[in-house]
């Protein structure tokens, strides 16, 4: 009996296995399938995105599988599965994973499925990312789900009664702003004046502030950088100021950008620098007096707006995809007006077309003025990024663990900064020989 | 894909091999023909045969790999350049500005939380082992924190040591112990010391499990016989309590130690090695350099280096506790 079962179990198995070997013929019979994978997953993204696939379907009849995984993995869990050739056929992409997926050859160039339909985009798609991508890395390589652009969340009831008068339209400096950030600290109110960045990330508004010093540059064209000199280190310490003269709470130096924004939405600190997609999380947990969107504050240099502008999730084409006309197919049908338009109000961005037309809640009293008044600001510049070169393991590491270095007393502002831009530096001139004709990147203006 | 063929043909072979022996011992024929003689000197190994292969598939390959990539360049991101690079990741590893911090926080955690694992749990069995009115009650309330995953402790703990909302605070507020909030996981030292608190809070069931084990295993008339020779508690204690549990308290300990110095989740999940590396250990660092670099290589070389310290830390244990002799009476 039991020699039976055994047989019969051995035969199972062996049929399975031949089953399993000869399973990719019956992928072929199939109906194209694509996979997706949204690396900032919600509840309401999650249901976005699969009521989209399922109109996609009824109109194309191409199946899209849905995947997800939380934004703090997203980094490792798609450089697995790029190092593996299992990339889904479509990504969300931050752009700093660029420079890395174009290195190791991981996302197709798009600039032959655009063709000519670049004007039905925004100029700040046209104008900043595209142009960025290009001059980085010698092609289109994705399309934006959205725009994002960054801008400085204040308590309206807390300022009111520190008696500061601050006008979204006029807009204010960076001095005006370090002020206001002292001012709102209260300790014995068990308020703090900003929701300081001290861990992951905490070096990329920073590097915007000191850039804004030159202009938006960080690099001369050898590649030099442009932030190793007294006025940067003055204006590092200033920044680190903010957390050293205790207007935010000592916990904030492990502070990332949940954190930052629990603890301004849950009444802690005053004052928030973040993307304009925190408003949708501030009009879902915030009464209306309390909160107030202020632009970027202008250089005290020579008065203009540096801000970053980018697509936080945007598609791209995986390499790897055996079904890139399709999966080109979903991007056009996921960033159709209609389809665009609704994503962005749920996920807080600015429309990446044209023919979205005056939307009002994109006016002048809608929740996102102050972002579309900097998008349309002739002073507002890009700056340039870190650089074109791959330095994920730099912004995961060593930025903000100089930062902390330094806020902890371990070393000296100039030690610490001088420690990132120098390695920045390494990089750029490495990058520039190994790529003969590459240039360094220029800040760009959108008008 | 692959390796779920690797199983199912694993399962097919160990099936074969089940046919070949249930026919020698009824005495059928069989396909595969094997002469008594062999089949019996091969059937310990056959037995061990599939659990062989696992561990060769599951330890071996990553094993072998791993101690290759040490001495290889092996980024993730760039595929196309991997070559063999010498000793470089060790000569990286080793110029590494704050390995002389991580190397001195991973000793400081694993000793600290060792000890205290152990004397605690030591307490806690000793008083378990004697009877009281709903000690089952009891007994299964203080081995809790056994059941519960790092992810669990770890985020309960980031909770109740955060600096401004957390319930240390407030409670050493409200006593008058401190005067002012302290930020727990922003301060050097501090970091750490939380990190070491969850782990010695969640290790010390298995420390008191263990134990009472032991100590319900020892006779009661070798305790009697002492009593009526006159013996004092704390002769008792060392000369009969301790000599018989010794080889599960060494045991225990070798296994708490490697366990804990392996250990990254509590790290990550509570302080994420911060603040400026004060709470990173080695382990945790080689996690960070693995998935945010993704430099395989040196992650790898740190590997080995891990893997030897523990080879060299348990034969030198063993001999020093002269495991090979306890509980011999």
């Amino acid at each position: 009996m039991k020699k039976k079962v055994l047989l019969a179990l051995a035969l199972i198995t062996i049929s399975a296995m031949m089953v399993l070997v000869a399973s990719p013929s019956t992928e072929k019979r199939e109906t194209t399938r694509l996979r997706f994978i949204d690396v900032s997953p919600s509840p309401t993204r999650q249901e976005y995105f699969t009521n989209t696939f399922e109109k996609f379907k009824q109109e194309t009849g191409i199946t899209v599988v849905y995947e997800s995984v939380p934004w703090d993995d997203a980094a490792n869990k798609l450089t697995v599965l790029g190092a593996s050739n299992q990339l889904p056929d479509v990504m969300t992409t931050w752009a700093g994973w660029l420079g890395q997926f174009t290195e190791a050859g991981w996302v197709v160039p798009l600039a032959d499925y655009i063709g000519n339909t670049k004007s039905e985009y925004a100029s700040t798609v046209t104008e900043l990312v595209w142009k960025a991508e290009q001059e980085l890395y010698g092609n289109i390589y994705t399309i934006p789900d959205g725009m994002m652009v960054k801008g400085v969340f204040v308590r309206k009831d807390w300022a009111k009664e520190a008696g500061l008068n601050l006008d979204m339209k006029k807009g204010w400096t960076y001095s005006d702003y370090f002020d206001a950030v002292y001012k709102l600290t209260d300790p014995s109110k068990n308020r703090y004046g900003t929701s300081f960045r001290g861990s992951r990330g905490a070096f990329d508004p920073l590097f915007v502030y000191l850039t804004s010093l030159n202009g938006g540059s960080a690099y001369a064209q050898d590649g030099s950088t442009l932030l190793a000199n007294q006025e940067a280190i003055d204006a590092y310490k200033r920044w680190m100021a903010l957390y050293l003269d205790g207007c935010a709470p000592r916990d904030a130096i492990n502070w990332g950008f949940v954190e930052m924004v629990d603890n301004f939405c849950g009444g802690l600190t005053g004052t928030l620098i973040n993307d304009s997609e925190v408003a949708a999380t501030c009009l879902a947990n915030m009464e209306d007096h309390q909160w107030m969107v202020m632009p970027m504050p202008r250089s005290d240099k020579d008065g203009k707006i540096y801000n970053t502008v980018n697509a936080p999730y945007a598609y791209s084409i995986s390499s790897t995809s055996k079904n890139k006309d399709a999966a080109w197919k979903l991007i056009e049908f996921l960033t159709r007006p209609d389809n665009n338009i609704e994503y962005c109000k749920l996920t807080g961005l600015i429309p990446i077309k044209t023919a979205v037309g005056n939307d009002p809640f994109y006016g002048p009293d809608g929740p996102y003025a102050a972002f579309v008044q900097q998008l349309n600001d002739p002073d507002m510049v890009v700056p340039v990024a870190f650089g074109p070169f791959n330095f994920t393991d730099m912004h995961q590491g060593m930025m903000h663990e100089e930062m902390q270095k330094y806020l902890l007393g371990r070393q000296t502002a100039e030690t610490s900064l001088l420690n990132v831009v120098r390695e920045l530096e390494r990089r750029m001139k490495r990058y520039l020989a190994e790529n003969p004709g590459s240039s360094v990147e220029q800040p760009k203006g959108l008008l | 894909m692959g390796i779920l063929v690797f199983y199912l043909a694993l399962i097919a072979v160990a099936c074969a091999f089940g046919i070949v022996f249930i026919n020698k011992r009824t005495g059928k024929k069989s396909l595969f023909r094997v002469s008594n003689s062999m089949q019996r000197k091969a059937e310990p190994y056959l037995f061990l045969l599939p659990v062989m292969l696992l561990l060769l598939l599951m330890f071996g390959y990553p094993l072998i790999n791993s101690f290759i990539m040490a001495f290889q360049n092996y980024k993730l991101t760039s595929p196309g350049r991997i070559y063999f690079n010498g000793l470089e990741n060790f000569r990286n590893l080793l110029s590494e500005t704050d390995i002389s911090l991580i190397i001195a926080n991973s000793f400081a955690y694993v000793v600290i939380s060792v000890l205290g694992q152990f004397i605690l749990g030591m307490t806690l069995a000793m008083a378990l082992n004697k009877q009281f009115p709903f000690r089952g009650i009891y007994q299964a309330l203080v081995f809790l924190p056994w059941s519960f995953s790092a992810f669990v402790i770890g985020l309960m703990h980031r909770w109740s040591f955060n600096g401004e909302y957390g319930v240390v605070n407030d409670v050493l507020l409200r006593l008058n112990i401190i005067s002012s909030k302290i930020a727990w996981l922003g301060t050097p030292g501090f970091s750490l010391a939380v990190v070491i608190f969850a782990m010695i809070w969640m290790g010390i069931p298995f420390f008191a499990i263990m134990i009472l084990a032991a100590l319900q295993s020892i006779p009661k008339d070798v305790y009697e016989a002492s009593y009526i020779d006159g013996c004092g508690p704390l002769r008792r204690f060392f000369k009969i309590t301790f000599a018989y549990i010794k080889p599960t308290v060494i045991v225990t300990i070798l296994l708490r130690t490697i366990w804990i110095f392996n250990s990254f989740d509590l790290i990550v999940i509570i302080t994420n090695g911060g603040p400026a590396n004060f709470s990173q250990t080695l382990p945790s660092y080689m996690y960070t350099k693995a998935f945010s670099s993704y430099d395989f290589g040196l992650a790898s070389a740190l590997g080995v280096l891990l893997m030897v310290t523990l080879v060299v830390y348990v034969t030198v244990f063993l001999k020093i506790t002269k495991y090979n002799k306890a509980g011999n009476f």
